[in-house]
């Protein structure tokens, strides 16, 4: 499956589902990061690590490790 | 130890998600009446206050730290949310006020719906309002406090917009409260994240019904009148227009987050932050430099020169003096850290550095304790809290003292003017940059080794991760950056004050006991002479000097005596004693026009004790150059590293690791020079 690591600059997608084995899980879904939400990538930094994501009408910027967890549709 | 409600006044805790605008309204609840506690026997700090004499209201206010949710999530955030039900001195709250950023409600929310699920009293504080205007959104705060069963209120802490409601609807609810405060339940939130999900998709529904599309932004003014008339214009895209990010935002990002430009504007913001940081502050410097010299002789010439004159003159006025030299940098430093994070750019700037930071085993979070080094340890290591990651944190703090300080200004600066050709002083400012540079890429090695350590040294186990907000960019309000400013600094007084002038009164006495009063012949030298041969004489005579002797066989093979031992030895007070300590042990006196011209001159006459060979050579001035980078020569950084890390692993760790490297790098260089003939 698709994760949100892998979008484009500028890729709209629709969250599917949160890797729950994934430390950072929790907290992602406590910051909104929750299935059915709109993301798009919206800057990344040099070696596209960490990214800026649009989600809920605020910026947050994750590790691309964390991203990785945020299966898409 | 919990006092029953009714004994105390009323206890409020504010509560919020970090960048919910929590610690804007407590400063400005609070004016400068609160003082910062740390929970007992945690590292997490809280402030606690009473409200500003002018709002009349009795009650104790809280500030916690900031939370997303009330399931915990590290060991600090257990902590803040243990005491939060009940805290450990005060008791349960009597009333909570969340502070809820009204542009970015879904998210923010969730912490409400589980305050409410845990039966807590709340009132919401809605912050931001003017970035929900300029998205074109209003919200019907009626309405929010009809789903949530709580009043709800709009208010701008950097103005003070709305506060007065706040007030006085706080008042309300004390009066109407009966006096046995309702028992919080801690509401047992399982793991599920099922039931996160849930809460959000009730939220969202709440979101829909209390936001309001704009349909003519030139009601702005009538909002609140106008919500009625309003609502039926209820655009049911609203929830679509809400969750578009601000687009002035997504506009300056486009230059400030580029690959390239973005890594320009980074690279100069520093280089500006740092440049003032030095140039900005050096007239206030020499301000504080020359009053507290000048209060320093007149106060000998009023008590006279006996062992209680020079106590207060050079224990106490010298001691303080040290202090406060470095305040004009601490505050210059707060203020463009202040200006910086308040516009939003701090926080990108973090995300920009944090990949090169995680490959030595920090993080994005480290870089602004890290940049608050170059100023001074002792704030920078008390700015490692906002990172949430405890292996990450004490990495940081670890590597701290090695960040180049301004204490060691002076010492470089004199140690460069030794061996610069007068007619090349030109050469200093690119020696100094090149010093500068050497030690972040030494920094950077040896907090990659310790990275590679890790277990053997700092053993935690933590997922590390970056997960930050990047807030909304806003045009900073001067007066709450002053505010902070203020605030910080006398926080970095009272914390690292009382421990900087204890320790220099202990090395004044070091460096003056037992010889006090030393006996000298007096025949015809002027007083000046006679006060500085004086000087010279206890402290050649004195316990740091016995201390120096004893340390001599370590100082030999670096190319050094027992004299320079003792400048370093009294340089534990402050770096920059050390240049004042050589000036008094080689006799200078001031005849020449500065007293770094005549320290070095004194330098280059003075000869290994009993020999014609020449002491101070290039060699072993790059070598204590060298020394200077590495060691940890301050002891109250050694005191707040302990005080921060919660025991003596580190600071320990950071005396053997940083002193031997010191040592083992300068005998390289010292001896490596002198066998290359470069003596």
């Amino acid at each position: 499956m698709k994760s949100a690591s892998q979008l484009k600059l500028g890729e709209k997608v629709v969250i599917k589902n949160i890797d729950s084995s994934h430390p950072s899980s929790r907290r992602l879904l406590e910051i909104g990061f929750t299935p059915g939400q709109e993301i798009e990538l919206i800057n990344s930094s040099v070696f596209n690590d960490p990214m800026a994501f649009s989600i809920r009408g605020t910026l947050i910027a994750l590790r691309r490790n964390e991203a990785g967890c945020i299966k898409v549709e | 130890m919990n006092l029953p409600a009714t004994a105390r006044s009323p206890l409020i805790t504010l509560v919020g998600p970090p960048n919910s605008g929590k610690t804007t309204l407590f400063n400005y609840l609070s004016g400068n009446n609160f003082k910062t506690v740390n929970y007992p026997g945690a590292t997490v700090e809280y402030s606690l206050g009473k409200f500003q004499s002018k709002f009349s209201l009795k009650a104790i206010l809280l500030d916690s730290p900031g939370i997303v949710s009330l399931i915990p999530n590290s060991p600090d955030e257990v902590v803040a949310v243990k005491s939060l039900y009940s805290h450990p001195e005060l008791g349960p709250p009597d009333l909570i006020i969340v502070t809820v950023d009204a542009s970015q409600l879904s998210r923010h929310l969730l912490l409400v719906s589980q305050l409410k699920k845990s039966n807590f009293r709340i009132v919401i504080a809605l912050t931001m309002v003017d970035i929900l205007q300029r998205k074109k959104l209003a919200i019907d705060t009626i309405k929010l406090g009809e789903l949530f069963s709580c009043d709800v209120v709009k208010i701008d802490g950097r103005s003070g917009k709305g506060v007065d409601n706040l007030i006085s609807k706080v008042e309300n609810i004390f009066s109407s409260m009966n006096h046995k405060s309702t028992e919080s339940t801690r509401a047992n939130f399982c793991n599920d994240t099922n039931d996160l999900i849930d809460t959000f998709n009730k939220i969202e529904k709440i979101e829909a019904e209390v936001l309001i599309n704009l349909v003519d932004p030139s009601q702005l003014p009538n909002i609140s009148k106008a919500n009625k008339q309003l609502r039926i214009l209820i655009d049911p895209k609203s929830k679509i227009e809400c969750n578009k990010i601000d687009a002035r935002t997504l506009k300056i990002d486009r230059i400030l987050l580029h690959r390239i430009w973005g890594l320009v504007t980074f690279f100069a913001v520093m280089t500006l932050t740092f440049t003032s940081i030095f140039w900005l502050a050096e007239p206030l410097i020499s301000v504080v430099d020359s009053l507290f010299s000048l209060l320093s002789s007149e106060s000998l010439k009023l008590f006279g020169y006996g062992w209680f004159g020079d106590l207060v003159a050079n224990g106490i006025i010298s001691g303080t003096g040290s202090i406060l030299v470095f305040v004009p940098q601490i505050i210059i430093l707060f203020l463009i850290l202040g200006l910086l994070e308040d516009t939003g750019y701090l926080a990108r700037g973090a995300m920009l550095i944090d990949k090169p930071l995680s490959k030595i085993g920090l993080n994005g979070k480290s870089f602004v304790p890290m940049l608050s080094g170059f100023a001074c340890a002792i704030p920078a290591i008390l700015a490692t809290r906002t990172i949430p990651n405890r292996r990450e944190r004490l990495l940081t703090i670890f590597i701290i003292p090695l960040m180049s300080c301004s204490a060691r200004l002076p010492v470089y600066a004199l140690l460069l003017a030794f061996i610069l050709p007068s007619d090349k002083s030109w050469l200093g400012g690119f020696l100094l940059a090149s010093i500068y540079i050497f030690s972040i890429v030494a920094s950077a090695i040896i907090a990659g080794i310790i990275n590679k350590l890790r277990n053997k040294l700092i053993k935690e186990e933590d997922n590390s991760s970056f997960i930050l907000e990047l807030p909304a960019y806003r045009i900073p309000k001067f007066k709450v950056v002053i505010h902070n400013t203020i605030t910080s600094t006398t926080s970095y007084l009272r914390k690292a004050g009382p421990v900087i002038l204890t320790l220099s009164l202990f090395l004044w006495m070091l460096t003056s006991f037992p010889n006090i009063n030393p006996s000298i012949d007096k025949t015809g030298l002027t007083k000046d002479e006679i006060l500085n041969l004086t000087k010279a004489e206890r402290l050649s005579t004195s316990y740091a000097a016995d201390l120096g002797k004893i340390i001599q066989p370590i100082m030999t093979p670096i190319g050094m005596d027992w004299r320079v031992g003792v400048s370093l030895i009294a340089a534990f007070a402050a770096r920059e004693v050390f240049v004042s300590s050589l000036a008094l042990i080689f006799k200078v006196t001031s005849d020449e026009t500065t007293l770094q011209n005549s320290i070095v001159s004194a330098m280059r006459n003075a000869t290994v004790e009993d020999t014609e060979q020449k002491l101070f050579t290039a060699s072993t001035i790059i070598g204590l150059i060298i020394y200077f980078i590495f060691a940890m020569q301050c002891l109250s950084t050694i005191a707040v590293s302990r005080k921060e890390s919660g025991g003596w692993r580190i600071p320990i760790l950071q005396i053997l690791i940083f002193t031997a490297a010191a040592y083992v790098f300068t005998f390289i260089s010292v001896n490596g020079l002198r066998a290359l003939g470069w003596d």
